[in-house]
């Protein structure tokens, strides 16, 4: 438990030293050894609960309660000043109901309901720690050296470095709250922290475009954040537990009873993760800086939502109000998410579609709540966790040294920056093909939806697996090309900036690599914890299979496609007489010069994002409110 | 971890690298003169397409980017390796993913040319991947759904054949085949004649012994497919793989005759009845396996 309490109050005390320290030197030093000590500490942690069953210690502090209601106090506090400073009347008024609400809950509700077991550990809040702790802070690190590049090409802007850091590492302070409190009221403490990071973060440059969508992320999510209060003050009241595990345990016998608290816990993962119809608040957080974006995406944030729906698969297994709603809108947003990312030739705008794709399956995996799904999704959550900071983490180092973050300007990165695209292109590859993680992790998902009879949910995958092949596969060729020699331009690339790239990569491929141990010693000791006993969807042989397979691709890629072949290089065909091949200009029909230009395919008018959105947002609200009110309905019939 | 299971997926492998290149081969010499015959031409030999490929494998080895090469071998090897599995019995979702990973190996090979002909081609390659993917999907899970597991070899203990409850997925992989068979009517992404608006799409700055390796892929590939269409007629009665066998020589002149009498399509159109196709053939049959 010491190693616990160290990994929420580490990252706090790092915060508070990044925000009152402005010399550079020093914060390089804070966030180098803050890094290094949270990554070895979460390695201990991690090796020393390795298949560990569910521990619940007892741990009940009169001092945490003070510190949550003055928490929820500052909140409020911070959200309705923003709210009156740039006049934006609906976050106020959110803001304000919240506040009231958590008050009269602190003060009213929650004194009467004891929970003796505070904080807990389990094979999941293991799995996560590590993703907080060795891939957030790895994005901590990389953004030493972004944010240098930052502040010297926005030198109209202030710098407001410190606010930033302090803000990444509460984030992880944040983030292990949530995954390690058995308290209720901990866990949505922590959880509306992370909201008001990324609030501040997203608007982090201050700009007009920046504000408007934190303030678009800071209503979403008060609204998620609302649902858990609801959830919160059902549970205290009707129940008589605030205790996480209690509250899954009574669910379990008496379905009815937690219907509705489950759809309010329910909406507050879907807002949080980002799923249609909330999904514009993730988009909305592209104009933050790319490490903000990583961390959004990768280890934080959406994660806690993903996380919550994961801890209540047991319940949705069982629960079908809650369940048809979290399965529906998973899958939809699953298909319609990777269709709307085949129109985007923004680099960072895939990557969001691409997430909040990913984390449609794996909330459709937790609405299914069989074991086999649970596997699925707790290796969805590993696999995007390390692909996609990696991904970032190269999108943005491409952006400032390219000039770009368009996929079209990409053209030829495999020489213009050889060790980024390649680091870029075994992201990629991790995402969506086999033998690697994402695409087993979606194999899994797709048995245990057969298994369940999920019609639905196997044709959305069907189609959305169609989509997400077409939108990797051109990105991924379009760094491929090799034409000339153009300069290599990553030379001037910060080492911290290597150092978290190459980490994220060798974790990406470290985790297809190891995937039957994993399976074996983090994934199936939750699920036996969780059910009492333990399926898989895919057999221990493929499983094995992939795991080789996936080292000979990377050692054929790694040493095979150096492009230095000893084969005699000819001109590409160009419809003429090559002027210039390296260049693909040539002379044409009317003997004038031309270069040859291709684009890749973005298919807008059948996949555009004009088309795509009302029908998601349209059919995914319509989805929520008929399981509020079946689960209202519910409730009446127990009265 | 079973030894067997290894095994009999390298001695697969081993065994189709040698056989299914045979087969092939002898499928694409009689593709070619059944098609000269609905032309009304004599056509080649039936060797014609060994002669070809053995050419191509003595010129000279010359290259435009230099790793397309590599990107080839992969997608070969991988062509090789998903045959391998699916003829001895392995599972069927599997083969999918890994002839879809040869697929995209071999995209990126057209891509790293970075030739204006050869992207062109490479973008309807992915464009037609996407199209017959979901119809691929759904088949192999209304085979999984009838056979109880998605082993290739657990055909051999049913008492009927797959296609009794599955013929609805059956019509829909019949519709997707032709564009994985590369025929017209949706034959997009490169031509059999350099003389078009893409010149040879994909395979436009291939030459030489990496053009005859992507011939040998698509032979394979042929084969493989032609295993898809076949496993639907097996079960435990041994004659039915005799059955099996005409059932595919039928299916394959039907995608002949297809292929002679269709123009080509816009990828618009492509996409949009694959997709139709997938949904009603591969949808429903899902849905009608799971609750009937």
């Amino acid at each position: 438990m010491g190693l616990i309490g160290f990994l929420i109050l580490f990252p706090l005390l790092s915060a508070l030293l990044l925000f009152f320290i402005k010399s550079d030197t020093a914060r390089d030093a804070i966030v180098v050894v803050s890094v290094a000590t949270i990554v070895v500490a979460t390695l201990a942690l991690c090796i020393g609960n390795l298949s560990t069953p569910p521990v619940y210690f007892e741990f009940d502090s009169q001092v945490v309660e003070i510190v949550c209601t003055i928490l929820s106090v500052v909140i409020g506090v911070i959200i309705l000043w923003f709210a009156w400073k740039y006049k934006n009347v609906l976050a106020g008024v959110l803001g304000a109901i919240q506040l009231v609400a958590a008050l009269i809950f602190d003060f009213a509700v929650a004194p009467g309901v004891h929970v003796e077991q505070g904080l807990y550990i389990d094979s999941l809040s293991v799995m996560m720690a590590f993703i907080i702790g060795v891939i957030g802070s790895g994005i901590c690190l990389y953004a030493l050296g972004y944010m240098k590049d930052h502040v010297a090409h926005h030198s109209e802007e202030e710098d407001r470095r410190p606010l930033f850091f302090a803000l990444m590492f509460l984030f992880l302070s944040a983030m292990f709250v949530i995954v390690f409190s058995n308290n209720m009221i901990w866990m949505f403490t922590g959880w509306e922290v992370t909201t008001l990071c990324s609030f501040l973060l997203i608007g982090y440059t201050r700009t007009e475009e920046a504000i408007a969508n934190s303030f678009r992320q800071i209503i979403m999510n008060i609204a998620g954040g609302l649902g858990f209060l609801l959830a919160l003050y059902y549970c205290a009241i009707n129940m008589h537990t605030l205790s996480f595990v209690e509250f899954i345990q009574m669910g379990i016998s008496a379905p009815a009873v937690i219907s509705l608290p489950v759809c309010a816990l329910a909406f507050a993962g879907i807002t949080k993760a980002a799923q249609m119809p909330f999904h514009s608040w993730l988009l909305g957080a592209m104009v933050a800086p790319t490490p903000t974006s990583a961390l959004l995406h990768s280890s934080t944030m959406v994660k806690a939502g993903v996380f919550l729906l994961v801890k209540l698969a047991p319940l949705f297994a069982i629960s079908t109000a809650p369940a048809v709603m979290v399965v529906l809108i998973g899958g939809i947003t699953f298909t319609l998410a990777s269709f709307m990312a085949i129109s985007q030739s923004n680099a960072k705008r895939v990557l969001a579609y691409s997430t909040v794709a990913n984390l449609g399956l794996i909330v459709a995996c937790a609405g299914v709540g069989t074991p086999e799904a649970v596997w699925a999704a707790m290796f969805l959550i590993l696999f995007h966790a390390a692909a996609k900071s990696l991904l970032f983490l190269c999108v943005g180092t491409a952006e400032h040294h390219i000039g770009s973050r368009d996929i079209e300007d990409m053209d030829l990165l495999f020489e213009r920056m050889p060790q980024l695209a390649r680091n870029m292109m075994v992201g990629i590859m991790v995402m969506f093909i086999a033998p690697f993680g994402m695409l087993i992790s979606k194999w899994a998902t797709l048995v245990s939806f057969v298994d369940n009879h999920q019609v639905a949910l196997i044709i959305l995958l069907a189609f959305g697996s169609a989509a997400t092949f077409m939108f990797w596969a051109k990105w991924l060729g379009k760094l491929s090309g090799i034409a000339g020699h153009p300069a290599n331009v990553e030379k001037t690339v910060y080492k911290s900036e290597w150092a978290a790239i190459y980490t994220m990569t060798a974790l990406a491929l470290v985790f297809c690599v190891a995937l039957p141990v994993i399976s074996s010693g983090v994934v199936m000791p939750y699920i036996s914890g969780v059910y009492g006993y333990t399926m898989m969807a895919l057999d221990s042989d493929i499983l094995a299979l992939m795991s080789i397979l996936s080292i000979a691709v990377i050692f054929v890629l790694l040493a095979g496609s150096t492009g230095g072949s000893k084969k005699r290089k000819v001109d590409a065909y160009l419809a003429g007489v090559s002027v210039n091949n390296a260049d693909r200009t040539y002379r044409n029909a009317l003997s004038q010069e031309a270069t040859a230009t291709v684009r890749n395919m973005y298919l807008a008018d059948t996949f555009g994002e004009e088309t795509i959105t009302p029908v998601a947002v349209v059919s995914t609200t319509i989805i929520i409110i008929g399981a509020f009110a079946a689960a209202l309905a519910t409730v009446a019939a127990l009265l | 971890m079973d030894m067997n299971f290894f095994l009999s997926t390298i001695i697969g492998t081993l065994c189709f690298a040698v056989l299914a290149p045979i087969v092939g081969c002898l499928l694409s010499g009689a593709d070619r003169i059944i098609s000269a015959r609905m032309q009304g031409r004599v056509g080649p030999k039936l060797l014609q397409p060994y002669w070809d490929v053995r050419k191509l494998l003595g010129k000279d080895k010359i290259a435009v980017s230099g790793s397309e090469d590599t990107y080839i071998n992969l997608a070969l090897f991988f062509s090789l390796l998903a045959g391998g599995i699916f003829f001895s019995g392995g599972n069927f979702l599997l083969v999918v993913f890994v002839i879809t990973l040869s697929s995209l190996f071999f995209i990126v090979a057209a891509y790293s040319t970075r030739s204006p002909y050869a992207e062109v081609g490479a973008a309807r390659e992915t464009l037609q991947v996407m199209s017959y993917e979901p119809m691929i999907l759904l088949m192999t899970v209304a085979f999984y759904q009838v056979v109880g597991t998605f082993d290739v070899g657990g055909v051999m203990l049913m008492n009927h054949p797959v296609i009794c409850t599955a013929w609805a997925a059956f019509l829909g992989l019949l519709f997707v085949l032709t564009i994985k068979l590369r025929k017209s009517p949706f034959d997009i992404s490169s031509s059999h004649h350099a003389h078009q608006e893409i010149v040879k799409g994909t395979t436009t700055e291939m030459s030489g012994p990496t053009l005859a390796k992507v011939e040998i892929m698509h032979w394979v590939e042929n084969v493989l497919f032609m295993g898809w269409v076949g496993v639907f007629f097996v079960y435990a009665n041994p004659i039915s793989i005799a059955v099996a066998l005409i059932a595919v020589v039928l299916i394959y002149f039907f995608e002949i005759w297809i292929d002679n009498n269709f123009a080509r399509v816009k990828w618009q159109a492509m996409l949009k009845w694959a997709w139709i196709a997938a949904l009603i053939a591969g949808g429903l049959n899902v849905a009608f396996l799971a609750f009937m």
